[in-house]
């Protein structure tokens, strides 16, 4: 069977205030795969996050990414959204006063409309999000409270699962969503995204540690190094990091590249 | 420096003296009022508390409607009571029942043993002292007003008792409203503003609370374009009385507000909430008082500012603890907005402390919508105008939150977004 790819990035060169983040990265996301993209701090991987979802303060000098048939970088971030790109937060913002079942109803809604549906039915609404939070283990007090107000670092990261079990998007992005959690959230956040995996969505794992592949596992592990992708395999190569840390595998990704050269 | 009183406004009082029978019991009262006026003059924008409203237009457009006024006409139109089903029905006409424990009257109906409690409250004071000038300019011009009395004992939130008053395009209209909150009674009091573009209205609103009793009170002003309002609302809190107050000014082209909250009796308690939208060319001004006078008196108060445009809104925030007013509890905050860099907002806390063992704490922020939030919103797939308002919503949200019973607060909740949504197209 041919696959389909849902994301390819080609050659993607990035920079912020004039210095070059992202240097020339390559991937290609096809649908039912779980990708891990793991690697020392300031390679990189935020900012591809940042990027994908449409985060502005970012100068794309080259390169391409096509999501579903559709030129991404050309998209606003709410028509990424309504798309079916999904980006869960490293850090998710607390918004006072907005509710949570309103941004998620507005958030549907919006996809829907962009589809040409008509607005969700309320009762039907209720049932979905009820039926997610539970998953999620979010008490339902929770939705009609402020969005991430007050909320502790693991509620937020939970609270961007539940969102994206609500949205079911075709592929979610996870921005370091395993940092900050202790290992009973690090499960409940696990078993939230390897219950929304499935043979026409995609996940891509953006992380710096191995802990979280324990639990999902992933079927590509890249290591992003210098703004682009030097060495790629399955999720042996995590474990491999995790043995011999990130220095040593950059290097001899670095030396086998020039020997290539 | 004041604006000395023109002979147009001095004739004007002067003719207007005497000319209602049925109101020949403000005479002195009147006569205070046009001594006060002739030695203060009228405000100008001289004067510290003016220098960011200049009413000069103001007064020109209303010097120029004071030739002739039609007493027999303004009088039933300038008061109206809303019904539930939204009918709006002179109280003068006496066929619709007002709810129990409830009495309203024209002070030209006033009978003798209400006019003291009018009257005292008709001569409210400032915090210099006198009244303030276009309460003195209301009082010597009115033609009729209307006095509020409650002494409803019923527990629970009543449905709000909606009044509406109504300005004219015709010279300024003198609109005055006394409410009287008997001792232990409870009020829920919304009171709108309304009227034709180019209305022009001088407003006075002064209620007692008696000791012990509770007042909610909602004040909007959603004037149409080119109207200008005065606007001088005096509230004085007896022992252990309880104030819940949230105004909202979503219209208008150019509004001052002078909200004046006196804490008289021990224990005596206010809870303020306002906020402001100016958009366009809009100008609005809130001076706020609030005057702990007695011992264990509270006050909390928050203002929210929202600027686009070439919006420009004014916030002075004052707080008075007297002496004596020990244990006193005051919070003033000022909270607002720029949505564009046209817009300007200026805001002032300002604490006169007279007495040691308070507490009190005032602050003001200026900034724009949060960059991280819009994109978090918009990351989930709300466009940018639906992010814009989800947020200037939840930063109006405690405003609304204080306004009872639910269904009335969710009411102006849709309203605001109405407004919103009406602003953001203009804006694009």
């Amino acid at each position: 069977m041919q696959a389909t790819p849902l994301l390819t990035i080609k050659d993607l060169r990035v920079t912020v205030a004039g210095r070059e983040i992202l240097t020339g990265m390559n991937l290609v996301v096809n649908a039912g795969e779980v990708h891990a993209i793991m690697g020392p701090n300031g390679s990189g991987k935020s900012t591809l996050a940042h990027v994908l979802a449409g985060r502005e303060g970012y100068t794309i000098t080259a390169g391409s990414a096509i999501f579903r048939d559709q030129d991404l970088l050309a998209m606003a971030p709410e028509e990424r959204a309504r798309a079916g790109l999904f980006l869960g937060f490293q850090y998710p913002v607390e918004v006072p006063g907005v509710s949570n079942v309103y941004l998620l109803r507005a958030a549907l809604n919006a996809r829907r409309k962009a589809r040409g549906e008509a607005e969700i039915d309320t009762a039907q609404f209720l049932r979905l999000v009820r039926e997610k939070a539970k998953l999620m283990q979010l008490n339902e007090s929770f939705l009609n409270r402020g969005v991430n107000e007050g909320f502790s670092g693991g509620e937020k990261k939970r609270n961007e699962i539940f969102q994206m079990a609500v949205l079911e998007p075709v592929l979610g992005i996870l921005d370091e969503t395993d940092s900050g959690l202790d290992i009973d959230a690090l499960k409940v956040v696990a078993n939230g995204v390897n219950s929304q995996r499935g043979p026409d969505r995609a996940f891509v794992l953006v992380t710096h540690y191995q802990r979280l592949l324990d639990y999902i596992q992933p079927d590509f592990v890249h290591v992003l190094a210098g703004g682009r992708i030097i060495r790629t395999g399955d999720k042996s190569l995590a474990l491999e990091l995790e043995a011999q840390g990130y220095d040593q595998t950059v290097a001899a990704a670095r030396n086998q590249s020039q020997i290539a050269r | 420096m004041n604006t000395v009183l023109s002979p147009a406004w001095r004739d004007a009082c002067q003719r207007n003296r005497d000319a209602i029978p049925q109101l020949t019991w403000l005479t002195g009262l009147r006569d205070s009022a046009l001594s006060l006026l002739s030695s203060r003059g009228l405000p100008d924008s001289g004067q510290e508390d003016w220098r960011y409203t200049n009413l000069a237009d103001y007064l020109q457009r209303g010097a120029a409607g004071l030739i002739d006024p039609d007493h027999a006409n303004d009088s039933a139109a300038q008061l109206q009571l809303i019904l539930d089903d939204g009918r709006a029905v002179s109280p003068v006409a006496g066929a619709h029942a007002l709810p129990a424990g409830i009495e309203l009257y024209s002070l030209r109906e006033l009978g003798s043993e209400l006019r003291d409690h009018a009257a005292s409250l008709l001569a409210g004071k400032d915090r210099e002292g006198e009244p303030p000038a276009l309460a003195a300019l209301n009082l010597a011009l009115l033609s009729d007003g209307w006095y509020l009395r409650s002494t409803s004992t019923a527990t629970g939130t009543p449905p709000a008792l909606h009044l509406r008053l109504a300005g004219s395009r015709a010279g300024i209209a003198q609109l005055r409203l006394l409410v009287d909150v008997a001792p232990g009674s409870r009020l829920n009091l919304r009171i709108e503003h309304q009227g034709p573009a180019g209305t022009l209205a001088n407003a006075v609103t002064q209620i007692r609370c008696g000791a012990g009793s509770h007042l909610d009170l909602l004040r909007i002003q959603d004037l149409p374009a080119d109207s200008l309002l005065t606007e001088t609302t005096q509230i004085e809190l007896d022992a252990d009385a309880t104030l819940a107050a949230t105004s909202l000014d979503f219209g208008g082209q150019l509004v001052r507000q002078d909200l004046s909250i006196a804490l008289s009796g021990p224990g005596a308690k206010a809870n303020i909430h306002g906020a402001f939208l100016v958009d366009g060319r809009r100008h609005v001004d809130n001076h706020t008082t609030v005057e702990h006078r007695a011992p264990d008196t509270s006050s909390r108060e928050i203002f929210h500012g929202l600027a686009a445009g070439h919006g420009r809104g004014v916030f002075n925030g004052r707080i008075i603890v007297r002496p004596g007013a020990v244990r006193t509890a005051s919070a003033l905050n000022s909270r607002n907005l720029l949505l564009e860099k046209t817009a300007e907002i200026d805001t002032k806390p300002e604490l006169e402390i007279y007495t040691d063992d308070v507490r009190c704490s005032h602050g003001a922020t200026t900034g724009q919508l949060d960059a991280n939030a819009l994109f978090y919103l918009r990351s989930r797939g709300l466009g940018p105008a639906e992010a814009r308002q989800a947020l200037i919503t939840a930063f109006l949200h405690a405003t609304l939150a204080q306004i009872v019973p639910e269904d009335l607060s969710m009411q102006v909740a849709a309203r605001l977004q109405a407004r919103l949504a009406a602003m953001s197209k203009a804006a694009s």
